[in-house]
């Protein structure tokens, strides 16, 4: 798999306030990626520049090889990076749900009958199809990211950033998103990068970055990440509660081999020790 | 209570009107406009009249919103009947001091009232059974000639179409910091006008920041899904002239040529 997202050496301040200090990592095409971290920790900040939001104080940013120098190369990067921003509200332009979502498709130029189809499509994936006659502002505030999440399909990118998509979401309806954004990646091989504070979501990826204060405090698959519980306790950062009951069997020196992710695994283990003993 | 205004009020329902496509529409519309102030005798404006009130029916939308479109420009009608019942010309009919009532301003107020309710149904038929979406869309297409005046088509009926979507969630918010403060104890019911108007400065101002981050928040957005002005844009949705159209031009043709023809015959009618 070849390298889609490069960051090299990238730092960026609001005024006097640094807000991200001297990163780097590189994101591989298709990856499912968390973004972890406190509140104010620079997430949004680093998914605005995946974007061209924002411009990097100093480092570069790669996407697909390409780095914005001009206008052309800032809508091209954009129109490969799908971003959906933290707060739904006021990303809806129009005044109805299925036009709202062909505003990107419109604006990339596509043919009219081949934006109904994709919007149609989007539309259905995220589960809204019902609603694609409502007004924007009559829809509730997980209804409103979900046609936010529909405009940034439809306009098929190669690499979608999603910030806290499920923050405003019903257990069932983050179930749904989740569904689907993993869906994306399986099927379409379209690279995500999830930004959450939800650890039952980050466990599912394939890589997680757990950002700390401007930098990345450390990064790994979830398994690789989840394991060093000490270092996440000391910046107070979570860990899944799966891996939180093992962790405390372990203080208390009953010691399993591995730390697990989901509550499937904990249990697995948890019968595995209960036999043993007995 | 505020969010009580609506605005664009649009109430669809499957009539033959609503099927017109919006710009055969806006144009038919400000023809008929054009043609109600060439209708110059009692006459041709009758005419005028039994074809808006046809027209009313066939929208299927229950006359009784049409006169409540009416209710905003009431005082105007009144103000203008009155002027033009005291200053017609001609013999008296009635006299006290400076203030004469002729035959020919009574005439003339009556005439010049008519005209302004028709207008108005007119008005409100287009409003009425086009949404609003349609509408500015219509209004880009049929602006876009003058593009070649270096007007700004594309970006005028962008700006509508957000106010359009916006207008709804600003009054929401109003709502919302008015019950605020009235939660911190603001008092907005009492008192006189001035009273009144100093309470309401709290939630301007709230107002005022919130829609400048809104603005802020949105053009980020919009930057976000790559949109850069009208250059390159295209459109889910392709407007084509239909069956409907043809016909709806048609008819207007023979209405127009009615209003001609009524000026013509009925010129014992014209106002004296
Ligand atoms: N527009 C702005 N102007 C000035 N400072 C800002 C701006 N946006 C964010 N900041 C500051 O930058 C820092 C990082 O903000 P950012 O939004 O990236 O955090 P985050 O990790 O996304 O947090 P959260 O989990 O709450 O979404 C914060 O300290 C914040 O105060
Ligand atoms: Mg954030």
């Amino acid at each position: 798999m070849k390298d889609f997202i490069k960051v090299n050496n990238v730092s960026f301040s609001y005024g006097e306030n640094k807000v991200l200090d001297d990163i780097s990592f590189t994101i591989k095409q298709g990856e499912f990626i968390a973004l972890l971290g406190h509140n104010g920790c620079g997430k949004s900040t680093l998914a605005k520049l995946f974007n061209v939001l924002l411009v990097p104080e100093s480092g570069e940013i790669s996407v697909d090889g390409l780095v914005a120098k001009n206008e052309d190369d800032v809508y091209k990067i954009r129109s490969k990076v799908g971003l959906v921003l933290q707060n739904p509200d006021n990303q809806l332009v129009a005044t109805i749900v299925e036009e709202d979502v062909a505003f990107g498709c419109e604006n990339l130029g596509i043919p009219p009958k081949e934006i109904r189809r994709r919007v149609d499509e989007a539309l259905k994936s995220v589960d809204m199809y019902e609603y694609r006659t409502h007004a924007p502002h009559k829809l509730s505030g997980g209804q409103k990211q979900r046609v936010a999440i529909a405009g940034i399909i439809a306009m098929q990118p190669q690499c979608i950033v999603l910030d806290e998509p499920t923050a405003m979401l019903d257990p069932q309806g983050r179930k749904e998103v989740m569904d689907t954004i993993r869906y994306l990646n399986k099927e379409k091989n379209i690279t995500i990068i999830l930004i959450t504070h939800y650890m039952d979501e980050a466990v599912q990826t394939d890589r997680i970055f757990v950002m700390d204060k401007g930098k990345i405090l450390t990064q790994g698959t979830p398994q690789e990440v989840f394991s060093k519980v000490e270092l996440l306790k000391e910046k107070s950062l979570d860990v899944p509660q799966a891996t939180e009951l093992i962790y405390r069997l372990h203080q208390h020196g009953i010691s399993t081999e591995k730390l697990p992710l989901t509550p499937e695994e904990c249990i697995a283990l948890l019968e595995e020790l209960l036999n043993k003993k007995s | 209570m505020i969010k009580d205004i609506t605005l664009g009020q649009f109430f669809p329902t499957n009539s033959l009107i609503h099927k017109i496509d919006p710009r055969v529409k806006i144009i038919l519309i400000s023809v008929y406009i054009v043609f109600l102030f060439i209708a110059k005798n009692f006459g041709s404006l009758g005419f005028m009249t039994c074809i808006t009130v046809i027209l009313m029916i066939i929208t299927k939308i229950p006359l009784k919103l049409y006169f409540k479109g009416l209710r905003p420009v009431l005082f105007i009608l009144l103000f203008t009947s009155v002027l033009n019942v005291f200053y017609g010309s001609g013999e008296p009919i009635w006299q006290w001091g400076i203030l004469k009532v002729t035959w020919n301003g009574i005439q003339t107020a009556v005439f010049v009232s008519v005209r302004i309710v028709v207008l108005i149904m007119i008005s409100c038929i287009l409003t009425y059974t086009t949404s609003p979406t349609d509408l500015t869309d219509a209004l880009e297409r049929i602006m876009k000639p003058l593009t070649v005046f270096k007007i700004q088509v594309h970006e005028i009926a962008m700006m509508m179409t957000i106010a359009l979507r916006f207008v709804p969630t600003l009054l929401e918010e109003t709502d919302k910091i008015m019950n605020a403060q009235k939660a911190r104890g603001a008092d907005m019911e009492s008192g006189g006008i001035v009273k009144k108007l100093k309470a309401m400065i709290p939630v301007l101002i709230p107002l005022f920041v919130s829609s400048f981050n809104r603005a802020f928040d949105l053009a980020v957005a919009m930057e976000c899904r790559c949109y850069r002005g009208g250059k390159g844009r295209t459109r889910m949705k392709v407007l084509k002239a239909g069956k409907i159209d043809v016909i709806a031009v048609i008819f207007s043709v023979i209405v127009l040529a009615g209003v001609i023809v009524c000026n013509v015959m009925f010129p014992q009618l014209t106002v004296k």
